[in-house]
């Protein structure tokens, strides 16, 4: 410090653009908090893990269907029901239910969503960006029911037939995770995007694998019941963490 | 010899919305204050900025009650921002209740998107300036 008690010139315009740079810095900080908080107040979805979840349980009585004697063996062909994405296989004529259950599911599930999403953006002031979860999940579904007949106009359609994919129709399962992940990118949400991986990864193994070969006791259903499981027990999760967060603001 | 005469009062200056100039030895072409728009570097309006980035689009008691503004004050700084073409503001029913809901443009992403990368690189300075003078 000088001599008659006043700091040399660039020090003290040193010290006011170092004030100046920690009240940007507050700023910031204060910008960083407000988007925590609108990002905490939008989040919303509980509600489609839980609708999705509940839904893929009401599916277990279609899966549960008799197939007649004598049809049991999985024919290759393509002839048959016309909706094998959504769980219609060929051979397994019982099975075109499920896929008008499917049908009526996951669009039907869309449309709760969307309500819900409108709802909620009108309670709490904010709205999520959730058309692109809408438009993936229905251009999937359309798709599902499309490509089917389209490949049958194929020299040799078999070459691009996901065998495994379908074979114990459960393909609704990864349309509705695909769904999860476009949605988890609407609300830029990491916890949902971590949810739908593990879900993804459950709906691959209940699709691929029957799981009651490492759950001795269970019946076929668990492979329907453990992608619920999932679904359910995030929609409890991110619930009461959405609670909580509204309760803390 | 003439008597001193009155000064008369300086008119009152209203508080400045916007930031303080930027100082002369600050003000060159690389520094990040040069990043800083007036129309989005005041505080209430980047907060406006912020929020509608963060959602489709935001409702305006929201943001009232989100940035402790009065509807007032709130409504002045949108007309700022969609005079500026950084938000639109669209006015609805909900039922029979007239709701207001703001929405971003890309204009106004592109402007927050700058200035938050301004004020990290300020912020950054800021904190390697205290680390070197501690060291």
């Amino acid at each position: 410090m000088a001599e008659d008690g006043h700091e040399p010139a660039s020090e003290a315009g040193h010290g006011e653009n170092s004030e100046r740079l920690g009240s940007q810095s507050d700023l910031l900080t204060e910008m960083k908090a407000l988007r925590r908080q609108a990002r905490a107040a939008r989040h919303a979805y509980w509600f489609p893990l839980a609708l999705f979840g509940l839904l893929i349980c009401a599916s277990i009585p279609f899966y549960g269907q008799r197939v007649p004697r004598g049809v049991g063996v999985v024919s290759l062909s393509l002839a048959g029901p016309t909706l094998p994405f959504l769980g219609g296989y060929p051979g397994f004529h019982e099975r075109g239910y499920l896929a008008y259950y499917w049908i009526a599911a996951l669009l039907g599930g869309l449309l709760a969503t969307q309500l819900w999403y409108r709802w909620h953006a009108r309670r709490v002031g904010l709205a999520t960006p959730a058309l692109v979860y809408l438009i993936t999940t229905a251009v999937l579904t359309v798709a599902a029911i499309a490509v089917p007949p389209l490949l049958q106009l194929l020299h040799e359609p078999q070459i691009l037939w996901p065998n495994d994919l379908v074979a114990r129709g459960m393909f609704p399962f990864i349309i509705i995770a695909v769904g999860l992940l476009a949605l988890a990118w609407a609300e830029r949400s990491r916890a949902l995007a971590v949810i739908a991986v593990i879900y993804a990864g459950a709906a691959l193994l209940a699709g691929l694998y029957n799981v009651s070969n490492i759950m001795p006791g269970w019946t076929a259903a668990v492979n329907v019941l453990l992608p619920a499981a999932v679904l359910l027990l995030a929609a409890a999760g991110a619930f009461a963490t959405q609670r909580w967060h509204r309760s803390a603001a | 010899m003439s008597a001193a005469q009155p000064v008369p009062p300086e008119p009152e200056t209203p508080e400045p919305e916007t930031p303080e100039p930027v100082p002369p030895e600050l003000a060159d072409g690389r520094h990040p204050t040069n990043g800083l728009d007036e129309t989005v570097h005041q505080r209430h309006r980047l907060g406006i900025l912020t929020i509608t980035a963060e959602a489709q689009r935001a409702e305006f008691g929201y943001l009232r009650e989100a940035l402790g503004l009065t509807a007032g004050n709130l409504s002045r700084h949108l007309t700022v921002l969609e005079g500026a073409g950084m938000v639109q503001v669209e006015k609805g029913y909900s039922g029979r209740r007239p709701r207001t809901w703001v929405r971003i443009t890309g204009q106004g992403r592109e402007a927050l998107a700058t200035e938050l990368h301004a004020l990290t690189e300020l912020a950054r300075r800021h904190t390697a300036g205290h680390g070197a003078s501690r060291g």
